[in-house]
C-alpha cells in the first residue's frame, strides 16, 4: 500500500494540465457556466475533442487494440480528474471514452463498432442515454417504451425522461421493453437521433441550459442489426456500463477546487478569520478527500483485475457527500460566488447538485450498500 | 498508487490474526466495561508488532494497519501510541504510552497505570516522565469508555525533554488515533451487523427495514472512508491528510455510535453485547487532541494557512 503517484503518472497529470492551460481559450472560465449538454459547450467540445485526439489523450487509457495507449485505470482517472476540475471541456464526450467506446468493443457487433466508434475516436460524436422514463426512474427495471420485431425491423414506441445530451446527440443507447419478463425483457437498440418519429423536448432545469429532456418514440423504426447484444441482455450490459459510469466522473476533484477557490475567495474578503468557518471548510475538504480515497479503492480493484460490484456505489455515495457539503459551504458562507462573482462556483454548484440523482440515486446506492457490501437479508418484495 | 496490501503486509496482518484469535470474542460471562489482557499485549511485544514503523521494508502504513486489526478486538490494547508515535520519541520508552496535551490533565488518560510513560506534547516540547502510584487518581469503578482509563493528579518537577518536532508529534497522534477509531469503527459495524440480521421482529430480520439499511449503508461509507484516510495519512506524512483523517473518524463516530445501540434496542443497553467495548471507545477518541473542532482548524492552517 502506498499512497504516491509514480513519476509516469505525474508526467501524465502534467501533459494533461499543459495542454489544457494552452488549449482552453482565456474567456474559458466563465464559458464553463454552460451546462456541459448546452449548445456552446457542445460545439466548443467537437473542436476541443479533435485536439485532444491529436494530442493522444482522448483515449490513451483503451487498449491498444482499440486504438489506444493501453495506460490503465490510473491515467483514465488523472485524465477524468483534470479535466473535470477544468469544467469538462469534452462535454457529453466523456461518455463516449468512459463507457460508450469499452461497452461497444465488449458487447458491440463487427458493424456496430465500425459505425460508431470511428467516429468516437475522432471526437465526433455525442451520445445519450435513454433510460429513465415518467415511470421508472430508480426502478429502472419497470420501463415501458417498447421494441417490436416487425419484418427485420424494431419499431419503437414510448417516453423517455432525464435524458441528458438528448437534444444534440447523434445516436441513443436506447433501453426498450421486448418481452414482459421484467430485466430479462429489455433489450438495448442503437437509434440515431435523426430517425423519423423522435420528437425531443427540454427542460428546464436548476442544473443548467440545455441538460434534460423529454425524448417521445413514436413508431420510430430501426433495422434488426440495431440491437446491441442480445434480447433480454441490457440488463447486464449496462450494469457493466453503470459500473464504469459510477467511476467515470471524479466530482470529488473538482468540488475540492470549487473549495479551495471559495476559501481563497474568503481570504481576500477579509472573512476566513472565523473559527466556524475553517472547521466548517475543514469539514468539506475532508469529505473531498474520504470520497477521493474512496474511488480510489475501487480504481485499484480495476488495476488488480478485479471485478467491481458494491464498492463503487460506497465510492459514490462518498462522493455525494462531499458534493452536498462543499455546494452548501458555498451558499451560506459566498452567497455572491451564485450570484455572479464566481463563474467557477456556480459551475462547480449547478454540476454538483446533481450528484446524488444522476447515474443511479444515492437511495440506490445504500440499497446496493446494504446488499452487497453488508450483506444485510434483503428486503421482502 | 498503489492500494493493494503487498505480501509484507498481508504476512503481518495474517500473523496477528492468528495470535490474536483467542481474544476475537468476548469471555463467557464476561460483562466488565473494560477488557484487557497482559497475555495478548505480551505476544504482541514479543512479536515486534508494536514496532513494525521503525522496520524499513514496513513502516508507518503497516503500523497503522496493525493499530487498525488490534482496535478490531473486543480487548483494549494499547497499540496506536506505542506503534506510531513511540518510534519518533524513543523507541526505548517503556509501555504503555500515555499521550496528554499540555495543560490538558483534567481528562482522563487511557492506559494510565504505575509504570506508564506519560509523554506530554504542547507548545513547550515533548517531554516524558514515568508514572508512578502517587500522580495517580483511579476513575469512577463504573466508568463506561471502555478503555482503562485513570487521572493523572500532578506531574514530576523534572521530565525528560525529547528532542523532536512537537508538531511532528501532533501529526503521528492523530494518524495513530486516526488508525485506531478506523478499527473501532469497523468492528462496532460488523457487530451491529450481524445482531440486526439475526433479530427478527414482525416475522423478519430488523436488517430488512430500509429505516435502518440506509443509515447502516451511509455508516459503511464513514467506516470505509475513515480507513482509507487514516491509511493515506500513515503514508503520506501530511499534517493536511492527519488533521483531516482525524477529524472525519471522529465525525464519524460521532455519527455511528448512536445509531448502533439505537438498533440494538434494549440489547444495545446491556454489558451482555460487546457492542459498547468498541463504541464507548470511540466515544472517548472524539474527545482525543481537542475533538473535530481542533482537527478542523489543524486541517486548515495545514491546507489554507
Amino acid at each position: 500500500m502506498q499512497f504516491e503517484w509514480t513519476e509516469e503518472q505525474d508526467a501524465f497529470r502534467h501533459k494533461i494540465r499543459d495542454f489544457l492551460h494552452a488549449n482552453l481559450p482565456d474567456d474559458w472560465e466563465k464559458f464553463s457556466e454552460h451546462g456541459p449538454a448546452s449548445p456552446a459547450l457542445t460545439a466548443f467540445a467537437r473542436e476541443f475533442c479533435v485536439k485532444l485526439a491529436d494530442a493522444g489523450i482522448l483515449f490513451p487509457h483503451w487498449p491498444v487494440e482499440m486504438g489506444g495507449e493501453g495506460l490503465g485505470p490510473w491515467e483514465q482517472q488523472i485524465l477524468a480528474e483534470e479535466m473535470w476540475i477544468a469544467g469538462e471541456p469534452r462535454g457529453g464526450q466523456y461518455m463516449n471514452v468512459n463507457w460508450i467506446g469499452p461497452t461497444l468493443e465488449k458487447y458491440g457487433t463487427d458493424e456496430q463498432k465500425k459505425r460508431y466508434l470511428e467516429p468516437i475516436t475522432k471526437g465526433q460524436s455525442l451520445w445519450c442515454q435513454g433510460f429513465s422514463e415518467p415511470d421508472a426512474g430508480s426502478d429502472l427495471a419497470a420501463l415501458r417504451t417498447r421494441a417490436e420485431l416487425k419484418d427485420g425491423n424494431y419499431v419503437i414506441n414510448g417516453q423517455k425522461i432525464w435524458t441528458s445530451y438528448a437534444g444534440l446527440a447523434d445516436t441513443c443507447f436506447l433501453l426498450t421493453r421486448t418481452s414482459d419478463d421484467r430485466k430479462r425483457g429489455i433489450t438495448i437498440i442503437l437509434v440515431p437521433m435523426d430517425t423519423p418519429g423522435i420528437t425531443v423536448r427540454q427542460i428546464p432545469s436548476l442544473i443548467g441550459e440545455g441538460d434534460i429532456h423529454e425524448v417521445f418514440f413514436d413508431d420510430v423504426t430501426v433495422p434488426e442489426s440495431a440491437r446491441f447484444g442480445d434480447e433480454g441482455q441490457a440488463w447486464e450490459i449496462i450494469g457493466y456500463s453503470l459500473r464504469n459510469e459510477r467511476l467515470g466522473i471524479p466530482r470529488f476533484t473538482l468540488a475540492r477546487a470549487a473549495l479551495d477557490r471559495a476559501v481563497q475567495m474568503l481570504k481576500d474578503a477579509g472573512d476566513f478569520d472565523s473559527e466556524y468557518v475553517k472547521i466548517e471548510a475543514a469539514r468539506c475538504a475532508a469529505l473531498c478527500e474520504a470520497a477521493g480515497t474512496a474511488n480510489y479503492a475501487v480504481v485499484q480493484r480495476r488495476v488488480d483485475g478485479l471485478a467491481i460490484g458494491a464498492e463503487s456505489s460506497s465510492a459514490r455515495y462518498a462522493t455525494v457527500m462531499a458534493e452536498r457539503a462543499v455546494c452548501e459551504f458555498v451558499i451560506e458562507f459566498l452567497p455572491e460566488g451564485l450570484a455572479g462573482a464566481s463563474p467557477y462556483l456556480k459551475m462547480h454548484h449547478q454540476r454538483g447538485i446533481v450528484a446524488g440523482v444522476a447515474a443511479g440515486s444515492a437511495e440506490i446506492q445504500l440499497n446496493i450498500i446494504a446488499s452487497e457490501v453488508l450483506e444485510l437479508p434483503r428486503e421482502p418484495r | 498508487m498503489q492500494l493493494s496490501l503487498n505480501e509484507d503486509q498481508t504476512q503481518v496482518l495474517d500473523f496477528i490474526d492468528s495470535l490474536a484469535k483467542p481474544y476475537a470474542t468476548v469471555p463467557m460471562h464476561d460483562v466488565s466495561l473494560a477488557l484487557e489482557s497482559a497475555e495478548l499485549d505480551e505476544a504482541l511485544v514479543e512479536n515486534g508488532f508494536l514496532d513494525v514503523m521503525a522496520v524499513e521494508e514496513l513502516g508507518p502504513v503497516m503500523a497503522a494497519l496493525v493499530i487498525e486489526k488490534l482496535a478490531r478486538l473486543p480487548f483494549a490494547v494499547e497499540a496506536a501510541a506505542s506503534a506510531m508515535v513511540r518510534p519518533l520519541i524513543d523507541p526505548e520508552l517503556p509501555r504503555p504510552l500515555c499521550l496528554m496535551e499540555e495543560g490538558k490533565a483534567r481528562k482522563p488518560l487511557r492506559f494510565l497505570r504505575p509504570g506508564a510513560t506519560v509523554v506530554v506534547v504542547g507548545p513547550s516540547g515533548v517531554k516524558s516522565f514515568t508514572a508512578t502510584e502517587n500522580m495517580i487518581a483511579p476513575a469512577q469503578e463504573d466508568t463506561l469508555y471502555g478503555y482503562p482509563v485513570a487521572f493523572l493528579t500532578s506531574q514530576p518537577d523534572s521530565m525528560t525533554s525529547h528532542d523532536v518536532d512537537a508538531a511532528e508529534i501532533l501529526r503521528a497522534w492523530r494518524v495513530a488515533m486516526a488508525a485506531e477509531a478506523a478499527g473501532l469503527l469497523g468492528a462496532a459495524l460488523a457487530s451491529t451487523v450481524t445482531y440486526v440480521s439475526e433479530r427478527k421482529q414482525f416475522g423478519r430480520p430488523l436488517a430488512t427495514f430500509q429505516g435502518m439499511r440506509h443509515r447502516l449503508a451511509e455508516d459503511q461509507v464513514l467506516t470505509n472512508t475513515a480507513y482509507w484516510m487514516a491509511m493515506r495519512a500513515a503514508g503520506t506524512g501530511s499534517q493536511a491528510d492527519a488533521a483531516m483523517a482525524l477529524h472525519h473518524a471522529q465525525e464519524a463516530a460521532k455519527r455511528v455510535c448512536y445509531d448502533y445501540h439505537q438498533f440494538l434496542g434494549g440489547m444495545g443497553m446491556t454489558l451482555e453485547h460487546p457492542l459498547h467495548l468498541w463504541t464507548y471507545r470511540l466515544k472517548l477518541l472524539t474527545a482525543e487532541l481537542g475533538g473535530r473542532g481542533a482537527q478542523g482548524l489543524a486541517a486548515a492552517e495545514a491546507l489554507w494557512g
